[in-house]
């Protein structure tokens, strides 16, 4: 009777996610959970009163309710059932997911090989790609279902998602020719320090010349200045006043570039191609900051800056590898345009700030699982600032891993309405996932789980969060 | 893009109070990566006053400073260029050419900063440049009793230096600037 609001699908043991890597969860045939070694300390209490149920989720919480007990008879039909309600592949990718499960949850697709769907989706979209005008609508549905690894082409498929390149295939060349040498002109102007900016304007103005003739001896000579631009200049519009005080923000950016994904080669270590790629993510941040005075660098921005890098910079063709960093800049742009508001501190209160976002998500769970809502906002009260947050305007990829979470960016990116709908569903899928963990956990607790979120199978989650845009608030009562 | 500060003679407290408000407006840290002191600063305060602006700071001895520990001459290299500091009354005749540029030849270094004439100059000759900063608050000199108080700021960026002169004449602060260029195969100035 407690769990009316949420369906017996949801609660069934076949969708959980995993918590630690001792227990194996999911076992294949679902008839072996009562005989499972495992489950004998934690079946008794189960069958006697539902409370005690509560206090064993540190173990698994799939087990931890009394109705999976007699979930346990009727699941041979429900991963059948499923298929009925939606698509047909996610659940029997689920399945197959699910039963490939040795290792923590986590997607295993990468290791284990590609499944037929994933075979036949990244045929799916190689046959978009090659067409000469793209449907972009097309495009949207099939990255939707994730992007496989294999075939490099997560990149193009991203820069298409981000409008960086037309539909029509004969453009790419010219347009991508022209926003690259218009970076360029943008690195030009922006990155020159007021050195380099006073020798020009000599040069150009032929003062460049006297000292060049290589006279023996004498006093040297000495020129006026133009407009009272010196070094120590207190003028506004003095370039070196401007300089010094772009330097708080330039030591900011180097900081956390530094600072990004440390455990990963392509982007921190004493290689060549790490500082190579560290300086790329630098400059693009240098000039967006620059070009943008209104919100400048915030910290985190490094982080959404970060995957879009990585897979530029990976794209198998030499061309457009090398040319990462302006296509990066472009498509950041594209992808902070969405977001920026959730970066400037004075609309922190406003109707489009961050706190109104995770006011929506907040309203999001409540449409959807109540109980939890209530749970979590009022009885724990667990604020949703203290773990929305960071989700949110890091775009979710301090919560999981890197590969993770570039699946988890190609559903985001692929919505029509918007990255943000579908991260305020994601996030909404992320509680729904570990609701048992929640319902039993006090403040700390609950806090500590959200902050680190556990390990879980990605193509689950982005499943859960897709049917939570299919049926809207059809799941309370 | 190495800021440079180079100043001295500013004999506080003896001859002067303090550099002219000025001049202090304009010194924040920050800004400048090295401090070259030719001497004559006089006290312990002055010293620390400098090392707040810029924690890398050289400074040699002049004869009226109360640290007997700075030494006479120092040689440091900034970029491209190498650079020595002497206060000066020690090269006689105080403030000739030749002397300055036989001083430069030993040191060998292509700019020499020195002090002690209370005047701003800046030579060249084959061995390289001399550069006098003056007295940065115009206190009265051994020669004269009218020195406008000066310091000169040089931005050494590769192979080019960029001599920036502020002066203080009748109460307003004067920018110039002095260019040159150093070939990179000699060791001299062209």
């Amino acid at each position: 009777m407690v769990k009316k609001q949420v369906p017996e699908w949801l609660n069934s043991s076949l969708w959980s996610s995993s918590t630690s890597s001792s227990s194996p969860l999911l076992p294949p045939p679902p008839s072996d959970t009562d005989d499972h070694g495992g489950d004998d300390d934690r079946l008794p209490p189960l069958s006697s009163k539902p409370a005690p149920s509560m206090h064993s989720y540190a173990t698994s919480p799939s087990y931890g309710s009394s109705t999976v007990v007699s979930d346990s008879r009727t699941k041979p039909p429900i991963p059948v059932s499923p298929p009925a309600i939606v698509r047909e592949e996610p659940p029997k990718r689920e399945v197959k997911d699910v039963r490939r499960d040795d290792d923590n949850g986590t997607s295993p697709n990468l290791s284990s090989g590609p499944s037929p769907e994933e075979i036949s989706r990244q045929a799916q979209l190689l046959a978009e790609l090659s067409r000469k005008v793209i449907n972009i609508g097309e495009l949207r549905k099939l990255a939707a279902q994730g992007i496989p690894d294999g075939a490099g082409i997560r990149s193009t498929v991203w820069k298409l998602l981000l409008g960086y390149l037309p539909s029509d295939r004969s453009l790419w060349a010219s347009e991508m020719a022209k926003k690259r040498s218009q970076y360029r002109h943008f690195k030009e102007d922006l990155l020159m320090n007021p050195s380099e900016i006073t020798r020009r304007l000599d040069k150009s103005s032929g003062l460049e010349n006297d000292e060049a003739k290589g006279e023996g001896k004498g006093l040297l000579s000495r020129s006026e200045i133009s407009d009272g631009e010196h070094p120590l200049s207190l003028r506004k519009a003095s370039i070196w006043n401007q300089f010094f005080q772009d330097t708080e923000i330039m030591e900011q950016i180097d900081r956390d570039v530094k600072r990004t994904h440390p455990d990963m080669n392509f982007f921190s270590g004493d290689s060549p191609f790490a500082k190579s790629n560290q300086d790329a993510l630098r400059n693009i941040l240098i000039v967006f900051a620059k070009l943008n005075p209104g919100i400048r660098y915030v910290q985190g921005m490094n982080e959404i800056l970060a995957p879009l890098y990585f897979m530029f910079r990976n794209d198998p063709d030499e061309d457009n590898a090398s040319s990462a960093e302006a296509d990066t800049f472009f498509c950041f742009v594209e992808v902070l345009s969405g977001f920026r508001d959730h970066f400037c501190q004075q609309l922190d209160n406003s109707v489009v700030g961050i706190r109104s976002t995770i006011t929506r998500l907040s309203q999001l769970l409540k449409e959807h699982d109540e109980e939890l809502w209530r749970h979590l906002e009022i009885t724990t009260k667990v604020n949703p600032q203290f773990y929305a947050f960071r989700w949110i305007t890091l775009l979710l990829t301090q919560e999981f891993n890197f590969a993770d979470s570039l699946h988890i960016w190609d559903a985001l990116l692929s919505d029509p309405e918007g990255p943000l709908e579908t991260l305020l569903r994601v996030c909404c899928a992320m509680l729904i996932l570990i609701r048992r963990r929640l319902l039993a956990g006090d403040f700390t607790a609950n806090l500590k789980l959200l902050q680190n979120y556990p390990p879980t199978n990605i193509s689950h989650l982005l499943y859960v969060a897709n049917k939570l845009h299919v049926h809207p608030s059809g799941q309370s009562l | 893009m190495v800021l440079v500060l180079a100043l001295g003679d500013l004999h506080i407290p003896h001859r002067a109070a303090d550099l002219p408000p000025k001049f202090k407006s304009m010194l924040v840290p920050g800004k400048i990566q090295h401090i070259i002191c030719t001497g004559n600063l006089c006290i312990k305060e002055v010293n620390d006053y400098m090392k707040s602006l810029c924690p890398d700071m050289h400074v040699t001895r002049g004869e009226y400073d109360e640290d007997p520990r700075y030494p006479e001459t120092k040689t440091l290299t900034i970029g491209q260029f190498k650079v020595g500091i002497c206060h000066g009354h020690q090269v006689i005749p105080w403030g000739d050419l030749d002397s300055l540029a036989m001083l430069q030849r030993q040191l060998d270094v292509d700019i020499l900063v020195t002090g002690h004439t209370h005047q701003f100059k800046a030579y060249k000759h084959e061995g390289g440049v001399v550069i006098n900063p003056g007295s940065a608050t115009g206190a009265y000199s051994s020669l004269t009793y009218d020195v406008n108080p000066s310091f000169v700021l040089m931005d050494i960026d590769g192979l080019r230096v960029v001599v920036y002169v502020y002066e203080l004449i009748d109460g307003e602060v004067k920018v110039d600037k002095i260019d040159f260029k150093k070939t990179a195969t000699t060791h001299s100035m062209h």
